[in-house]
């Protein structure tokens, strides 16, 4: 796979803009520490946890971009996807640190961050999400290495990163499967276990030119935490209403994450040909078009069977609730569904366009529904009229100077390193 | 040995003693509150908060019996220590956790200040204060400090203490703030068990006093403060939808799966490369033999 550095002045008035944007957002930032959390947010006891929650969960569901590619391409050896394995990773390696940006803002003493890793908690998803996103960001960190390394011709360090970055990956899963078993043994057999699995598969440099277990702990890594964001609901049976309460959300947010993952890949293929004015690749959105609506078709089978099974489809006709859930179901999943399953619907370029566009905005909107519309809060003991939550303009300025710096940094990066894929001059 | 709070509504006044003793106790400052009115009356404030961690709710139930028809139950609210609290499992940290002594007590210079306890807790219990720059979470502890401090009083008024009075002042230190200040015997501190069983035996010698339930036995898989009523639970405001099992059960299962299961797909990841490449080997070379 060749990749091309693209062929554009660094700052354009798009560029412009988002930088005004992210400085608003940076002027934000500091008002938030300097004023406090109750000034500057409409954050309060009853809704402890708002915008920037429903943030970085969606976020971290698009951002599951990065892991579907590499695991599409390199694993399951999908063609269609393998220009796109670049700029996903350099997607997800933003998205990632963007949204510990968001998460420092949130948290009320981010100074005593460093607890995490000191302390031991038992059954926490929110430690386990913590630690797993930490440890993914090193890996993007290290899948991405190499552009960087071949731009400015540094061979020494693509030869250390290839003899150390497997060992690296190995002992960061085990350290993971430590933290979250607290059993010595646990990590031995899991050093056992990915040891033999970088052996086995030492020579995917030559063929993939990159270690297979750095792909492997990505895909792992990202399996268990896309899944522990749904765990964190778990613990909420009586606020979040039964239409997305389940006792399996954690397996319907990875399979959600996998579909939306797909979707924003083909997404940022529109959005990169649109801004750098490359050609569209419609061949090859079609084919993926075939991936996505498998995706959707599972993750969407099992959310409603998930529903039916358990007894509470009529909340979605009888709850105020319901509607909520019928739009996300039938816009997001029903409607691409079909779009994508007729040949001649998918080979439209419109409708291709929308079908990606309402698998993005059904998962967005599941994530909203589950942190903020579905909940059916009970207030602060004893408990009375919660209120209505709208985010602050600071709640707002951080998210959309953060959405600002993923465009600017992503087409910013994609100016200085061979990160597109190439043109053929045939087109 | 397994501390607990037995609330007997019944012998609630509504003089807000609790309520006092624990802003000293705890060295809280007031807050600027109001009065609701009805149906509330005097409740005041609304709701707890992190200068708030126990107040009395006024309830308006009708009562035939009652002149006018309607009565005032009160029911001095907390946090209510639940035997498996959500709020401890949600801690990324453990700033939060629940003693063997039965207190769910929290450490500041843990927290990350991450609010996930808030959203977690059934009860609606813990809270941050808003305005500061570094919120912390507030909530009540039982006292567990003056459970565990050992002062020893050796001498009042500059006359030494006799062995009983030693114990008299040792016994009263060891209650919370709030039992100690209870004027009607509302409020009694002491073991779990004992107390559960003393619940069922006032509920028994006085048919018809009370409802037979002991709020807190089973609710979210027990809890360590426990409530008498006259009246149906959910007159009093009380969640009655919160089941019997304990609200962690659930991510419990779920994280306890995470190790195994990251081992596995790491396997399966690993098979399904070595097939696939086996197979496009096999098929390359069959290719090649065919040319």
């Amino acid at each position: 796979m060749q990749y091309e550095i693209a062929k554009k002045d660094l700052i354009t008035r798009n560029a412009a803009i988002l930088l005004a944007l992210m400085a608003g957002g940076a002027f934000a930032f500091f008002a938030r520490f300097g004023l406090g959390l109750g000034e500057t947010t409409n954050l309060s006891n009853n809704y402890p946890w708002g915008l920037w929650i429903v943030f970085d969960l969606v976020w971290i569901a698009l951002a599951g971009g990065a892991f579907v590619t590499a695991g599409i391409v390199y694993i399951f050896m999908n063609e269609d996807f393998h220009p796109l394995a670049r700029p996903a990773v350099w997607m997800g390696f933003l998205s990632y640190s963007f949204v510990v940006v968001t998460l420092l803002a949130d948290l009320g003493l981010p100074w005593h961050f460093w607890q995490l890793a000191v302390q031991r908690p038992e059954h926490s998803a929110m430690y386990e999400v913590s630690w797993c996103i930490a440890l993914y960001v090193t890996v993007l960190g290290l899948e991405f290495a190499p552009t960087i390394f071949e731009r400015f011709g540094w061979d020494r360090l693509k030869d250390l990163w290839r003899k150390w970055s497997p060992l690296y990956t190995v002992l960061a899963l085990g350290l993971f499967v430590f933290l979250m078993s607290h059993k010595i043994w646990m990590a031995l057999l899991a050093l056992i276990v990915f040891g033999l699995i970088a052996f086995l598969t030492k020579d995917s440099v030559k063929h993939a030119g990159v270690p297979l277990i750095l792909i492997i702990a990505a895909v792992t890594f990202s399996t268990m935490h896309q899944s522990s964001l749904g765990s964190l609901f778990l613990l909420m049976p009586d606020k979040l209403s039964h239409l997305w309460w389940s006792p399996i959300i954690s397996l319907l947010f990875f399979l959600s994450a996998v579909a939306s993952g797909i979707a924003l890949v083909m997404l940022m293929d529109l959005l990169v040909s649109y801004f750098f004015d490359r050609p569209y690749n419609w061949e090859r959105l079609a084919g993926m078009g075939k991936v996505l609506l498998g995706a959707l078709a599972v993750y969407y089978s099992l959310r409603i069977l998930d529903v039916i099974i358990r007894g509470e489809l009529l909340l979605a006709f009888s709850s105020s609730k319901g509607p909520l859930f019928l739009i996300e179901i039938i816009a997001g999943g029903v409607v691409p569904v079909i779009l994508l399953s007729v040949p001649k619907l998918r080979n439209n370029h419109s409708l291709l366009t929308l079908s990606i566009i309402l698998s993005v905005g059904g998962v967005i909107f599941n994530r909203v529904n589950v942190v903020l519309l579905g909940m059916n809060l009970p207030g602060t003991m004893p408990g009375g009229n919660v209120g209505t939550y709208y985010p602050s303009i600071v709640e707002w300025a951080i998210v959309v100077s953060l959405v600002s710096a993923l465009f600017f940094f992503f087409s910013l990066g994609a100016k200085l390193l061979p990160i597109l894929p190439k043109v053929e001059e045939s087109h | 040995m397994s501390y607990a709070v037995l609330i007997d509504t019944t012998k609630c006044i509504g003089c807000r003693s609790c309520q006092v003793a624990c802003k000293q106790w705890n060295k809280l400052p007031a807050e600027q509150t109001f009065i609701e009115g009805r149906p509330t009356g005097f409740q005041n404030p609304v709701s707890l908060s992190a200068k708030t961690l126990t107040m009395v709710t006024y309830n308006e139930v009708e009562d035939p019996n009652a002149p006018g028809g309607l009565r005032w139950v009160f029911a001095k609210r907390q946090c209510m220590h639940c035997n498996e609290p959500a709020c401890a499992s949600a801690c990324p940290v453990t700033a939060l956790h629940k003693t063997k002594d039965g207190p769910v007590i929290y450490d500041p210079k843990k927290c990350m200040g991450c609010r996930y306890c808030v959203w977690a807790c059934p009860f609606g219990v813990p809270t941050a204060d808003w305005d500061s720059l570094a919120p912390k979470i507030h909530k009540c502890t039982m006292c567990f400090e003056r459970m565990t401090s050992n002062t020893e009083l050796k001498e009042l008024n500059g006359k030494p203490l006799s062995e009983e009075e030693k114990m008299v002042f040792a016994e009263s230190q060891l209650k919370p703030a709030c039992v100690k200040a209870c004027t009607t015997g509302a409020l009694k501190f002491g073991n779990r068990d004992a107390l559960l069983a003393e619940g069922w035996e006032r509920i028994k010698s006085s048919p018809g006093k009370y409802v037979p339930h002991i709020y807190g036995e089973k609710e979210a898989g027990g809890t360590s403060v426990l409530y008498l009523s006259s009246v149906p639970f959910e007159k009093l405001g009380f969640r009655t939808d919160l089941g019997e099992r304990a609200y962690p059960y659930y991510s419990k299962i779920a994280l306890e799966v995470v190790s195994p299961a990251a081992m596995g797909i790491g396997g399966l990841l690993a098979a399904v490369y070595l097939l696939k490449r086996r197979k496009s080997e096999v098929s390359g070379a069959e290719s090649q033999k065919k040319e």
